[in-house]
């Protein structure tokens, strides 16, 4: 589903360029769950904001299900993180001025879903993960456990295949955490594919292929049984 | 993205930021007040000059002058007290034509009291006056042929003038003084609408020409007032009147310079449209500083926002829904600002155009231009900031703190 070869990053021009990402070839197939790991700088965070369109490779193919990243517009990309992944982020990134509700909702107004449907699949997704009783709050009303769970429901709202996740309990305590990891847990067995960059073992432990990333290589995989 | 849901983000945008979003729309507000409070009070004023120069004579008038925009003024020798008949009957297109004398403003009053003078201005003339003034009578009679060549010390009040003198009271078969000459009232026009010389306190006194001649002690006579034969005939009244002038006095060095009650509504039209044009642009400087505070905000809260636009966009927002909702936020504060714009604008041209006595023009066309021009504002000062937004990578958005 997704095939990576030689992909490559630098930020910066001449003398001040920086190689966040180095020659990296990989393939990911449907249903797998990967955990990337390394020390801050190794460049596993820009790994997946190119494994989610969120930026473009200075170099190097990425295929998503046979197609070329490269050909596509940037409108082209929107639509293709619309289809075809959820974002959960360290920081959650909810918007603070709307309702829980309206968090999750917000993928499906810019896909043009109707307010009743919306509303619907937002309210189903918050008690599935365990936050039926808080369906009129806001997110600076919730834990921190619990705002990471709305953005899990808002990063599921569009049905997407693959499920990236930034150092999801990188600020939480150690039983949410493990909160979180059971909902991504019981989403892979459900067929998602989830990417989740760590740099906690214990977290990465939840996976079923690990990758080390050091000074923007690719060192090291293992496979791992959760 | 759905319309609806569009204005529900835009609205909620702004709420987050109300005070911002107040302030922007004042600067708008009073950008479009002033665009069109200058444009109704233009309007309307142009139009109340140039309906009481309307009132002022016949759609048929014309006047015979020398041309002042070369500096000439009329002499002795300019015109003839015979000129004006003897136009009359060479050209069929003159239907009535007077000689007319003015001078400087003069005293008139009640002989034997204490009475204060009012001032007047003195217009020396003949019969075929009132056809081309437009005098319509109150009372009494205007000037008659006999009254000219018998020098008769006879005068025709306008309404202001002898309810100044006479009160209410008739003032036909009274005397007055007029500077030092006793004459007696004949005539007594009718009131005129507020008419502009009115307004601006002008009153006059219409005695024969011979007459004024006397009193001014000058035999000057400055234009020829008359009437054409039809509308139509006026070009041909004016250029024969000059021709037969030119031919009469080819000594007397002035250029003869005939124009139309058209002509001189053209004139002064031509002048209030272009003061109303430059007041205009003034105002409209108000509406562009209005369009960059606009601008301003927008790019503020492009920066503002930065992380929030790589958070839609990361979930799917294309570069258009982006630049909807930014350019959405610019036309919302520019038609919220345009909306009490209109209002406070039309306020105030209603208010000016109450006490100067004008009808307040504003029409809805004025209105629909307004809210199209400040929609303009707000998508020509939106567009940069919201394509900055839209333009944003995803990653880098999100990195911004």
């Amino acid at each position: 589903m997704i095939s990576i070869s030689e992909l490559t990053k630098t930020y910066g021009v001449g003398d001040a360029a920086v190689t966040a990402l180095d020659h990296v070839s990989l393939e990911i197939g449907s249903g797998e769950f990967v955990a990337i790991m390394g020390p801050s700088g190794s460049g596993k965070s820009t790994f997946l904001s190119l494994l989610g369109c969120l930026e473009r490779p200075s170099g190097g193919r990425y295929l998503v299900d046979g197609r070329d990243t490269e050909t596509l517009s940037d409108d082209d990309l929107a639509d293709l993180r619309m289809q075809k992944f959820g974002f959960v982020f360290q920081a959650y990134n909810l918007m603070p001025r709307y309702g829980i509700m309206r968090n999750v909702e917000l993928p499906l107004i810019y896909m043009g879903v109707g307010r009743r449907e919306r509303a619907a699949r937002a309210e189903a997704l918050l008690r599935r993960v365990g936050l039926g009783h808080r369906l009129r709050h806001k997110p600076t009303e919730l834990s921190g456990g619990e705002q990471q769970r709305v953005a899990i429901a808002r990063a599921l709202v569009n049905n997407p295949a693959v499920i990236l996740a930034d150092e999801p309990t990188g600020n939480l305590d150690s039983k949410a955490g493990h909160e979180i990891m059971g909902i991504f847990q019981e989403l892979h067995r459900e067929g998602k594919t989830i990417i989740l960059v760590t740099h906690e073992p214990n977290i990465a432990r939840y996976a079923g292929r690990i990758l080390y990333f050091l000074d923007g290589h690719l060192i090291r995989e293992e496979a791992n049984t959760p | 993205m759905k319309f609806d849901d569009l204005t529900q983000i835009v609205g909620e945008n702004l709420l987050a930021h109300r005070m911002r979003a107040i302030l922007t729309i004042l600067g708008i507000t009073i950008g479009i007040a002033a665009v069109i409070a200058v444009v109704a009070i233009g309007q309307g004023g142009r139009v109340a000059i140039l309906s009481q120069i309307e009132q002022l004579g016949s759609s048929r008038y014309f006047e015979i002058t020398v041309d002042q925009s070369r500096g000439e003024a009329a002499t002795v020798d300019t015109f003839r007290m015979e000129d004006a008949t003897l136009i009359k009957e060479l050209s069929p297109a003159v239907e009535k034509l007077a000689p007319i004398a003015v001078g400087a403003i003069i005293d008139v009053r009640l002989p034997q009291t204490n009475q204060k003078p009012v001032s007047a201005q003195l217009l020396g003339t003949t019969p075929d006056y009132a056809p081309a003034g437009n005098l319509s009578f109150a009372s009494g009679r205007f000037l008659s042929a006999g009254d000219v060549s018998a020098h008769s010390r006879v005068v025709v009040l306008d309404a202001e003038l002898s309810k100044q003198i006479f009160g209410d009271a008739d003032p036909v078969g009274k005397q007055v003084f007029i500077q030092d000459n006793s004459a007696t009232v004949i005539g007594l026009l009718k009131k005129q609408a507020s008419g502009l010389m009115g307004s601006m306190g002008i009153r006059y006194a219409y005695v024969p020409i011979t007459f004024a001649q006397e009193i001014l002690n000058s035999r000057v006579i400055y234009q020829l007032s008359g009437v054409a034969v039809s509308k139509e005939a006026l070009p041909q009244a004016i250029a024969d009147s000059v021709k037969i002038l030119e031919k009469r006095h080819p000594a007397s060095g002035v250029h003869y310079k005939g124009q139309s009650m058209e002509d001189q509504l053209g004139a002064i039209s031509q002048v209030t449209s272009v003061i109303t044009m430059v007041i205009g642009a003034v105002a409209a400087i108000a509406l562009v500083v209005g369009g960059v505070g606009v601008m301003n905000i927008m790019l503020v809260a492009v920066t503002e926002r930065t992380r929030e636009i790589g958070l839609l966009k990361a979930l799917g927002a294309r570069r258009r829904d982006i630049m909807q909702q930014f350019l959405g936020e610019a036309i919302a504060l520019c038609l919220v600002g345009g909306f009490f714009g209109v209002l406070f604008g039309a306020g105030g041209a209603w208010i000016v155009a109450y006490f100067a006595h004008w009808p307040p023009l504003i029409s809805g066309w004025t209105i629909l231009l307004a809210f199209g021009f400040s929609a303009t504002v707000g998508l020509f000062f939106g567009i940069y900031p919201a394509s900055r937004a839209a333009a944003l990578s995803p990653a880098e958005a999100l990195r911004h703190l």
